[in-house]
C-alpha cells in the first residue's frame, strides 16, 4: 500500500464521517418532528423550515429588516474605524504614551462591552442609536489596539533610515509608517467589523423594533417556530457572507 | 574648558516642573491612573452640568447610592444567581471542554472528522438562537448556563486541541527512544505541554462564559438582572442602573483576572 | 581646509544618567578629522561606540558634548543634501519595489519627479541591478539587497555615504564580491566613505585610514594609514603589505576585545540579577 493511498484513504474515511454525522443529524431531525410527536412549536419539522425560508426570499420580507442591520453595522464600522485609526496613530506617536494608553485600551477587554446595552438603551432609547452605540464601543478596541500596535512597532530602521533620507513628517507617515502598518491595522479591521456585527445582532436580540435579531424574537414569542428557523438559518448566512468578503478583502489588500 | 579624563559633564539643575514631569515619565503606571481620574472627573462634571439627569448620572451619586441597588428588593438574589449561573457554567465548559479537547486532539482521525464542525460551530452567531434556548430551558437558570456553557466550550475545545498538537515530534521521538509506554508518553509529555493552553483555554472560556450568561440574563427581562436592567431603563433611574452596571462590571472583571493570573502563573516554563 | 570633508571635535556621548540603570558611556572625546575623498573605517570591539559615533556624524543623535562639521555646517539633525546612509539589511522597505525604493529616497530628499527614474536607473546599473528593478526586496537575496541600498545612497548623489556594517549580515564570499565593487566604485565617484565593521579583512582591503577603536568607553587609540590606490584588486589581499596591516590591526584591537567581552558578561549577569529578584515584565 503507497502512502499516498493511504493518506487518500484517511481523508476520504475523515469525510465519510462528517458526512455521516450531518446526515444523521438532519435525519433525527427529521424523523423525530414528522413521526416523534415532537410538538412543531418546540422543534419545527426540516421541511416546513425550508418552506417557509423560500416564502421569506421570494416575498422579500427580509429586505427591511437587513437593511437596518446593516446600516447599522456600516455606521457602527464607520465611526470606530475613523476614530480608532485617528487616535491609535495619534497615541502611537511616542512610546510613553503607548505605555500610558495600551494596556488601558488592553484593559477594557476583560468588561464585557454588552453590559452597556442597558445604558445605551436609556440614553438613546429602542431605535438603532443604541445599536449603533454598542457596535462602535464592540470595534472600537480591536481596531485601536492594532492600530497602536501597527504604528507603534515599524522597525526603527525604516523610520531611522527615511529620517536620514530627509522625509518629512507626512512623507514618514504616507510612505513609511502606513505601508509598514497597514496588514496589522487591516486584521484589527476584520476583527471589529466581526464583533460590531455581533454585537449588533445581540442588541437587536435583547431590545429592538427592527432589525434580523428582532424579528427572530418576534417570531419567537409568536410562536412561529419554523419561519423563526428559517429566519436564523438565513442570518447565519448572512453572516457567514459577511465574514468571508471582510476576510477576503483583507488578504486581498495585504498582497503587496 | 577641561575636563576630568573618564568624564562626561553633568547637566545642569531642573526646575520644579521637570522634576514632575521626569518623575511621570518613568512611571507609565501613574500617568495611567491620572488619566482614568480625568475621565471620571469629566464624567461627573458632564453629568452634574451638561446632561439631563434623567439620562445619565454623576459617579460620585453613582457610588455613594450603592446600597440602594442592593436594598431593591430582589437585586442581591438575582446577583447571587447570576454568579453562580457563571460559575456553573464555567466548571461545564471547562469539563466538557476537556473532554471533547483532549479526544479530538490526540486522535488523528476524530481531529480530521470533527475538527472541521466544531470551528464552523464556534464561527457560528450563536445570539441568533438564544431565543431557541429560553423556549427550551425557560427563563431560569437553566437556559443562562446552557448559553454560557454553549459560548465557553469552544475556546476551550480549540486551545486544548492546538496544545496538543502542536509539541513538536522530536520531544515525542525522544521519550519514545527511552522505552516510555503511551500512558508515559500523555502524562509526562503530552500533558505538561498542554497545561499552558489549557489555561489559556479557560481564561478565553471565561470571557465565552461570561458573555453567553450576561446576554442570556439581559434578554430575559422577566426575571433576574435582565428584570432590574429592564426595571431602571424604563423608570429613567440612571443612578440604580449605573450602580448595577458597576457591580456586574466588577465581578467580569474579577473573575477574569483570576483566570489570567492562574494562566500566567502556570505558563512560566514558556520562554515567550 | 576644503580637503577635510568631515570635522568631529571632542565628541562624547552617554546614553541615560549617570546612577541610572540604563546608564552606558559610549563615547569619550573623540576628536577626528576625515579628508574628502577617502574611504574611513571605523573598527573596534562590540560596544565600542563605533556605530555611535557614525550615528553623530549623520545627525541621526545628538552628542552629549562635543561637535561635528561637515563642510562648514554644524551638524544638528539629518542632513540629506549632504549624507547618505547604508545600513546594516533590513532598511529596504519590503512593501515597495526596489526601483520604487529608489525613488522613494530621491522624493524625502526633494529631488523633482522627473528625475528621479533616470537617476533610479543609472545608480542600480552602477550596483549591477538593472535587471531587478521591479523585484521586491523579499524576492533578492542578502547580497543584493545591500546593492540596492547602496544604489538608494548613490541616488542621492551626496558627497559623503556613511555605512554601519553594511556587509555584517552576509557570508564571506559575497562580501569580498561586494567590498571589490565598492572600491571600484569609490575609485569612480570620488565620495567620502566613512564605513563601520568588525572585520580586521575588510577594514585593511577597503579603507585609506582604519581608526582603531578601544573598548567602551570609546575612544580612538589609533589610526592607520593603507597606502594603496583604488580600485583594489584581489591581488592585494594576498600580498604581505596587507597582511602586515591586518596584523598590526589585530594586535591593536586584541586587548580591546578582550576587554569588551568581560564588560558584557558582567553586564549579563548583572541583568540576570535583577530580572530574578522579579522587576520587569509588564502585565
Amino acid at each position: 500500500m503507497s502512502a499516498s493511498g493511504d493518506r487518500r484513504r484517511a481523508s476520504l474515511a475523515s469525510r465519510g464521517m462528517q458526512f455521516a454525522f450531518v446526515v444523521i443529524l438532519v435525519g433525527v431531525w427529521y424523523l423525530g418532528t414528522t413521526y416523534g410527536g415532537i410538538s412543531p412549536i418546540l422543534l419545527p419539522n426540516p421541511v416546513a423550515v425550508y418552506h417557509e425560508l423560500m416564502d421569506v426570499l421570494a416575498t422579500g420580507e427580509f429586505v427591511g429588516d437587513l437593511r437596518v442591520t446593516l446600516m447599522e453595522l456600516v455606521t457602527a464600522f464607520s465611526i470606530s474605524s475613523t476614530v480608532g485609526v485617528t487616535l491609535g496613530y495619534l497615541i502611537s506617536r511616542s512610546q510613553y504614551s503607548i505605555r500610558v494608553f495600551e494596556p488601558l485600551f488592553a484593559g477594557m477587554y476583560s468588561v464585557p462591552v454588552i453590559l452597556f446595552l442597558p445604558l445605551y438603551i436609556l440614553f438613546f432609547g429602542l431605535g438603532p442609536a443604541s445599536k449603533i452605540a454598542l457596535g462602535v464601543t464592540t470595534s472600537f478596541f480591536p481596531i485601536i489596539l492594532n492600530t497602536i500596535a501597527g504604528f507603534g512597532y515599524v522597525d526603527r530602521i525604516f523610520v531611522l533610515s527615511a529620517r536620514s533620507m530627509g522625509a518629512s513628517k507626512f512623507q514618514l507617515l504616507r510612505w513609511v509608517l502606513l505601508p509598514a502598518a497597514l496588514p496589522i491595522i487591516l486584521t484589527g479591521f476584520r476583527i471589529g467589523f466581526t464583533v460590531a456585527l455581533l454585537s449588533i445582532l445581540g442588541s437587536e436580540t435583547i431590545a429592538s423594533l427592527a432589525g434580523l435579531g428582532h424579528r427572530i424574537v418576534q417570531l419567537g414569542e409568536g410562536m412561529d417556530t419554523a419561519r423563526m428557523f428559517a429566519y436564523i438559518a438565513f442570518v447565519v448566512v448572512i453572516a457567514l457572507i459577511l465574514n468571508m468578503a471582510v476576510s477576503t478583502l483583507e488578504a486581498r489588500a495585504k498582497r503587496p | 574648558m577641561t575636563m576630568e579624563p573618564g568624564t562626561v559633564p553633568a547637566r545642569p539643575n531642573r526646575t520644579a516642573w521637570q522634576r514632575i514631569k521626569k518623575w511621570f515619565l518613568a512611571r507609565p503606571g501613574a500617568a495611567r491612573l491620572v488619566v482614568i481620574l480625568l475621565l471620571f472627573i469629566a464624567w461627573e462634571i458632564a453629568a452634574r452640568f451638561f446632561v439631563d439627569k434623567i439620562f445619565l448620572s454623576p459617579p460620585s451619586v453613582v457610588f455613594t447610592s450603592l446600597d440602594t441597588v442592593f436594598e431593591t428588593n430582589g437585586v442581591p438574589r438575582a446577583l447571587e444567581i447570576s454568579a453562580s449561573e457563571i460559575l456553573v457554567a464555567f466548571l461545564m465548559s471547562v469539563a466538557i471542554g476537556l473532554i471533547v479537547g483532549l479526544s479530538v486532539g490526540l486522535n488523528r482521525f476524530s481531529h480530521r472528522s470533527f475538527m472541521p464542525i466544531i470551528l464552523l460551530l464556534y464561527g457560528t452567531p450563536q445570539i441568533t438562537i438564544l431565543p431557541l434556548f429560553i423556549l427550551y430551558f425557560g427563563i431560569g437558570p437553566a437556559s443562562k448556563i446552557a448559553f454560557g456553557v454553549s459560548h465557553g466550550i469552544f475556546p476551550i475545545i480549540v486551545t486544548i486541541v492546538a496544545g496538543v498538537q502542536n509539541i513538536k515530534p522530536i520531544l515525542i521521538t525522544s521519550a519514545k527512544s527511552m522505552g516510555a509506554s503511551r500512558w508515559h508518553i500523555f502524562r509526562w509529555v503530552i500533558f505538561p505541554h498542554m497545561i499552558p493552553s489549557f489555561f489559556a483555554g479557560m481564561r478565553l472560556g471565561m470571557t465565552g462564559v461570561l458573555l453567553g450568561v450576561l446576554l442570556a440574563e439581559l434578554y430575559v427581562s422577566t426575571a433576574g438582572i435582565g428584570y432590574f436592567t429592564s426595571l431602571f431603563t424604563q423608570s429613567f433611574n440612571p443612578t440604580k442602573l449605573l450602580g448595577l452596571i458597576s457591580v456586574l462590571a466588577a465581578m467580569a472583571i474579577g473573575l477574569n483576572e483570576i483566570v489570567r493570573r492562574a494562566e500566567l502563573h502556570y505558563s512560566r516554563w514558556r520562554m515567550n | 581646509m576644503n580637503d577635510i570633508a568631515v570635522k568631529v571635535r571632542n565628541v562624547s556621548h552617554q546614553f541615560g544618567e549617570q546612577g541610572e540603570s540604563l546608564h552606558v558611556r559610549a563615547l569619550l572625546d573623540t576628536s577626528l578629522d576625515i579628508a574628502r575623498g577617502e574611504l574611513l573605517c571605523l573598527i573596534g570591539p562590540s560596544g565600542c561606540g563605533k556605530s555611535t559615533l557614525l550615528n553623530v556624524i549623520g545627525g541621526l543623535l545628538e552628542p552629549t558634548t562635543g561637535t561635528v562639521h561637515v563642510g562648514n555646517t554644524q551638524v544638528k539633525g539629518p542632513l540629506p543634501q549632504q549624507v547618505a546612509y547604508v545600513f546594516q539589511e533590513n532598511a529596504l522597505f519590503p512593501w515597495s519595489t526596489v526601483i520604487q525604493n529608489v525613488k522613494l529616497g530621491m522624493m524625502f530628499q526633494g529631488v523633482a519627479r522627473t528625475e528621479r527614474e533616470p537617476r533610479a536607473r543609472k545608480s542600480l546599473a552602477a550596483v549591477g541591478l538593472a535587471d531587478f528593478a521591479d523585484h521586491y526586496p523579499g524576492q533578492l537575496s542578502g547580497g543584493m539587497r545591500q546593492r540596492a541600498a547602496l544604489a538608494r545612497a548613490l541616488s542621492l548623489e551626496t558627497e559623503i555615504i556613511l555605512m554601519d556594517e553594511p556587509f555584517g549580515a552576509l557570508d564571506e564570499q559575497t562580501r569580498m564580491v561586494l567590498g571589490e565593487d565598492l572600491s571600484a566604485l569609490l575609485s569612480q565617484t570620488g565620495k567620502t566613505i566613512i564605513f563601520v565593521t568588525h572585520s580586521l579583512g575588510e577594514a585593511v582591503f577597503l579603507a585609506d585610514r582604519v581608526a582603531v577603536f578601544s573598548a567602551r568607553p570609546g575612544t580612538i587609540k589609533e589610526i592607520i594609514a593603507v597606502e594603496e590606490p583604488h580600485p583594489r584588486k584581489p591581488a592585494f589581499m594576498t600580498s604581505e603589505k596587507f597582511t602586515l596591516l591586518r596584523n598590526q590591526l589585530y594586535s591593536l584591537l586584541h586587548d580591546e576585545i578582550r576587554k569588551a567581552v568581560m564588560q558584557s558578561t558582567a553586564s549579563e549577569r548583572a541583568a540576570a540579577s535583577g530580572r530574578g529578584t522579579g522587576k520587569g515584565a509588564p502585565s
